[in-house]
This record gives C-alpha cells, structure tokens and sequence, in this order.
C-alpha cells in the first residue's frame, strides 16, 4: 500500500502514457469510421435534397422533393415500388432457408448420422463460400427456360425469366440452396449449447425424439433463429447480385440496391438515388437496433 | 419407472431396432439426396466447361460433353483483362489489404481489451454504430469522392478503406482478447516492454486462433465480392476475377457462351475451394461463435 501511494505520481505518469498510446491504437479504425460512414452519410443526406443538372452542369436544391418523387412521381414511382416489391417477396427465401437449414441440422444430429455428420457439414456449408457470381451464373444455366437443365427435367418450357413470379421464384430457389448450409451450421451450433441433462430427463420420461425436437431444441434455439432472421432480412435488403447478374436486369427481379445503382450510377439521377439509399439505410438501421435491443448487444463490459 | 412399462420393456426394445434400421435408412436417404442436390451445380458447371458452345445449348439435355475440349479455358486467356490479369489483381488486392488491415484492426482491438483508454465505452458505441450502415447508402457520394479525386479505375478505392481496419473483426477480436490472460502484458510491463511491443510479442501470438478464422473470412470476401470492383474497376486492366466474370456474362447477353463462362467459374472457384477445404475448421468454428453471440 505504502509502496503505491509514494510512487503514485509516478503511476499516474504512466496511465497517462497509457491512455496516450491506446488513443494512438484505435485512430485508424476512428478515423476510417469518419471518413467513410459519418461523412459519407452526412453526403448522402445532403446529395438526396440536390438534383444535378446535366445542362448547366449545376446543382439545384430540392428539399425533400426526391423523397416525394419516389413515392408519387410518375415515372419514377413505379420503379422504386416494384423495386420494393420485388425485395420484400425475395425475402421470403430468408425463413425458407431457415426451415431447410433446422431441418438438416435436426437430421444431423440423428444417431444414425452423427458419427459422419462433420463431412456433410463442410459439404452443405460449400455454397456459402462460393462466389456469388459464379453461383448466379450456374443457376442462370440451370433455369434458362430453352435449354437450361430444370426445364429439360420438367419436360415443359416454364418461362423462368420473363414471368415476373417466376423469376422471383427461382431466385428463392437459388438462394434456399446457396444459403441452407450456413442457416445448419449456426443452428447446430445452437443445437449443441443445448445442456444434455435436458435430453436425458425427456428420455425417463419416454419422449420420443419429435417431442424432444419440438418442445425442447425449438424452444432453445429461438434466438439463434432469430438473429438469423434478422440478418437474413438485412442481407436480403441489400441483395443485387440476383438483379444484376441472375435476372441480367429483369424488371421482375430489380431490388432497391439495383433500383439505387441503375439511377445513382447509370443515369445520373443521383439525388433520386440517394433518398432511395437513405430510406434502405434508414429501414435497416432501424431493424438492426431492435436486434440489438433484444439480443442485448449494447451492452458490453470492458 | 413404473411395473407396467417395466413389463412392456423387452417387446418395446424389439420393436426398437427395426424401428432404428429403418429410421437410419430414411435419415441416410434424406442426407444423401441433400448432398446430391448441393454437389450438382458444381458438377454441372465443371462438366459445362468442357463442352462446346453448341453443345451446352443443345435441346436435349446430355451429362456428359462429347468430347472433353478445353478451348473454354484457353479463351479465357483471351479476355480483356485476361483470367490470369484479373487472377493476379484479385491476389494483389488480398495481399493490399488483408495484412495491414488485420493488423491495424487487431491493434485496436488490443487497445479496446487490454488497455486504459478514455471514454472507451463511447468510442465502443460509436464504431459499432457504423456496421448498421448499409453499403448501399454510402456507395454513391464515395463513388462520387473517389470519382473526383481520379481514384475510379484504379484499385486504391477497393484497398484504402481497408486499411483503417475492419469493425466488425475488431469486436470478435475484443470478445476473443477477454480469454486471453492479462497476466502476460503485466509481466511486459515489468520487463519495461512499450505497449507496441507487448502488442506484436505477446498478443498477436495469443491471438493466433482468432485471427486465422477472421483473415479466411476477410480473404472469401474480398476474393468473392463483385459489386464494389464492377463499379470501381469496369473498363480497366484491374478488373478482379468475379467483376470479370460478370462482365463476360454481361457481354454475352446475345451470344450465350456458356461453357466459357463455366471454366470461369471453375477457375474462380478452384481457391476458394481449396482454402476452404484446408481451413474448414476456422470457417464453422468462426460462423459458429458469429451466431453464439447473443
């Protein structure tokens, strides 16, 4: 005790130094967070109320004018409402690959299986590391409604691309299979958190192994399904890959990032673009927090 | 137990096993058809690459090519950018960042876990703000920015925001330093080691495990990611291996060419796969502790 009060000074220099340092530590992550989020978010917000003048090579000030065009302009509305559209029904793929990935880890963990269950999940998590170009394009082969394999299985020329459901459809498809390997993995992790003890008691008590599945894993798991909703659905909000490179543009598969690039990027509309962008950002931030919220990130102790 | 079920044991055991031989045979059948489903595409796509252009277009469906040809692969080369420019851009761009980014990203993390610093909890908060930010709000005014500043075109916007670090590997790494003993930076300071020192000694060492599993994820990202280099690097020789193969996707529209885009997707492929294989360990693992965290 006596030791540290007559060095205190000295002690405090150091903490000084310390606090110093591990200021100095965290300045790049700091200030790339500057830069690149709050800046750029402040450009945004300010780029949604402008509107460039390809003529007089100007800027003109808008107001809130953009926000009101994407919602009643129109030519533009149209666009952006089907945008939404078509993500919010994509997002359907989001629970269906829930479902499929419990269900395989609920047949994993089968005592017929368990003792190779590791090899099949590498093999049904090979999808997720994939590219998704090189994903897209397989399946584009796949459902081309001339030649493409499904449709030759079929017998039938199902139109997958130019029905606006159907092409929506098959994007499900692609991404229930690409996605039920990562959905397996974090639920049998969720699986396997699960205390044994709990099985066992079910056991004395004659359960069978759909009753344990249904009042036991399920009930457990409901977070782990949860934050894979949650992040499913943000991912699924951002999806462009399958606008872009699957439906090459289809009016029936454009989703609101597609909607975002097409304006902001191909055709200069870019204070149109960035409401848009801001209205993503704005539903998914929200979302986002309410996950926090429940899932108690917030709360972090140091 | 009670008698009655006592007595019911010896029949129910019977009944058991057939009901196990034929519970493993459906559990086997149902794993196997899921397997076959998820490994076709990929067979699907290798056997496409070795086809004629033709021939992958033909009405009637055959497995098999009629000869295996490898002029898909060779008119890869033919590309502009060629596969192997863009191969090489893609590698630059991991070796650009990966690195220097998991570094600066692991420092902080150390400063964050291990260390005295003012207002932590706040600066905590504020970083992890920003990953509710999704990509598509910001990418137009950087487009813009990096536009201006004669950036486009060139790999610098793909490689600069990575050097400030990753937040979202700054917190698996701040969750994995809790585990880590503080023990270890007491001594080095006993030592009258610097704090920079106790860093890349002591910690990056103990961080080992963490960060392996973090850098294969950070190296599938960016090897995989398509939409910021297709935007950034169109139309010039930096062109990465999937905004390539996008673009030859793009291009065919009206002359399909399937076979060739399939070798690109195969040789695109071949790493990932690779890697994924040999590390397969730190990608669950890691995908496991992601969803454990609530």
């Amino acid at each position: 005790m006596t030791a540290t009060r007559r060095h205190g000074s000295k002690k405090t220099d150091l903490h000084k130094s310390e606090r110093r340092t591990a200021r100095l530590f965290i300045a790049l992550p700091v200030t790339g967070f500057m830069i690149f989020t709050l800046f750029t978010l402040v450009a945004v917000f300010v780029f949604s109320m402008m509107d460039y003048n390809v003529f007089r090579e100007e800027y003109i000030f808008l107001g809130f004018q953009n926000f009101v065009d994407l919602f009643s302009s129109k030519i533009y509305s149209v666009a952006f409402f089907r945008a939404i559209g078509n993500t919010v029904f994509m997002l359907l793929g989001v629970p269906i690959g829930i479902a499929v990935g419990l269900a395989l880890a609920a047949l994993l963990q089968a005592k017929a299986i368990r003792r190779s269950n590791k090899l099949f999940q590498v093999l049904f998590y090979l999808p997720s590391v994939t590219s998704v170009v090189a994903i897209n394009l397989v399946f584009r082969y796949l459902f081309n409604p001339e030649y493409g394999l499904i449709n030759g299985i079929l017998g039938a020329t199902v139109p997958w691309y130019s029905n606006g459901w159907l092409i929506k459809i098959a994007i499900i498809i692609k991404n229930t299979w690409s996605g039920m390997g990562g959905t397996m993995i974090l639920c049998l992790a969720g699986m396997l958190a699960i205390p044994a003890s709990y099985y066992e008691a079910a056991d004395i008590d004659g359960a069978s192994a759909a009753r344990k599945f249904f009042k036991i894993t399920l009930p457990l798991i409901t977070p782990t399904m949860f934050y894979m909703l949650i992040t499913g659905v943000i991912g699924g909000l951002q999806s462009y890959a399958d606008a872009q490179v699957f439906a090459a543009g289809a009016p029936g598969a454009q989703t609101i990032v597609y909607f975002i690039w097409q304006y902001g990027i191909n055709t200069g509309k870019q204070g149109l673009a960035s409401a848009a962008s801001l209205i993503l950002a704005a539903f998914i931030m929200l979302i986002t927090f309410v996950q926090f919220k429940i899932s108690d990130k917030w709360v972090y102790e140091d | 137990m009670s008698p009655l079920t006592k007595a019911l044991r010896p029949k129910k055991v019977k009944h058991n096993r057939t009901g196990r031989v034929i519970r493993a045979i459906i559990v086997w059948a149902l794993v196997a058809a899921v397997a076959f489903i998820t490994v076709f595409p990929y067979a699907w796509m290798i056997l496409t690459s070795f086809k004629g252009r033709l021939e992958a277009m033909s009405m009637e469906i055959k497995l098999f090519p009629e000869t295996f040809k490898l002029d898909s692969y060779f008119a890869l080369t033919d590309q502009d950018p060629s596969f192997v420019r863009a191969m090489l851009n893609t590698v630059f761009l991991e070796l650009a960042v990966v690195p220097a980014g998991t570094f600066v990203t692991a420092l902080a993390a150390f400063a964050f876990a291990k260390m005295r610093l003012p207002h932590k909890r706040f600066w905590l908060l504020f970083l992890m703000s920003g990953m509710m930010v999704p990509y598509a709000a910001l990418m137009l005014p950087q487009y813009r920015a990096f536009s201006a500043i004669g950036w486009v075109g060139t790999p610098l916007p793909l490689i600069i925001p990575g050097l400030f670090g990753n937040v979202s590997m700054m917190f698996f790494f701040i969750q994995y330093l809790k585990s880590v003993p503080s023990a270890l930076i007491e001594a080095g300071r006993v030592d009258g080691a610097s704090w920079f020192g106790i860093f890349v000694r002591i910690m990056l060492p103990s961080m080992f495990p963490a960060i392996a599993a973090q850098v294969v994820f950070w190296f599938l990202g960016i090897w995989n990611d398509y939409f910021a280099p297709s935007l950034y690097l169109s139309g010039s020789n930096w062109l990465t291996l999937q905004a390539l193969l996008a673009q030859i996707n793009d291009n065919m529209q009206r002359m399909p060419d399937y076979p060739l885009v399939m070798a690109g997707a195969v040789i695109s492929s071949i790493p990932i796969i690779v890697i994924y294989i040999a590390c397969q360990k730190y990608f669950v693992q890691s995908l496991a502790m992601s969803g454990m965290k609530d």
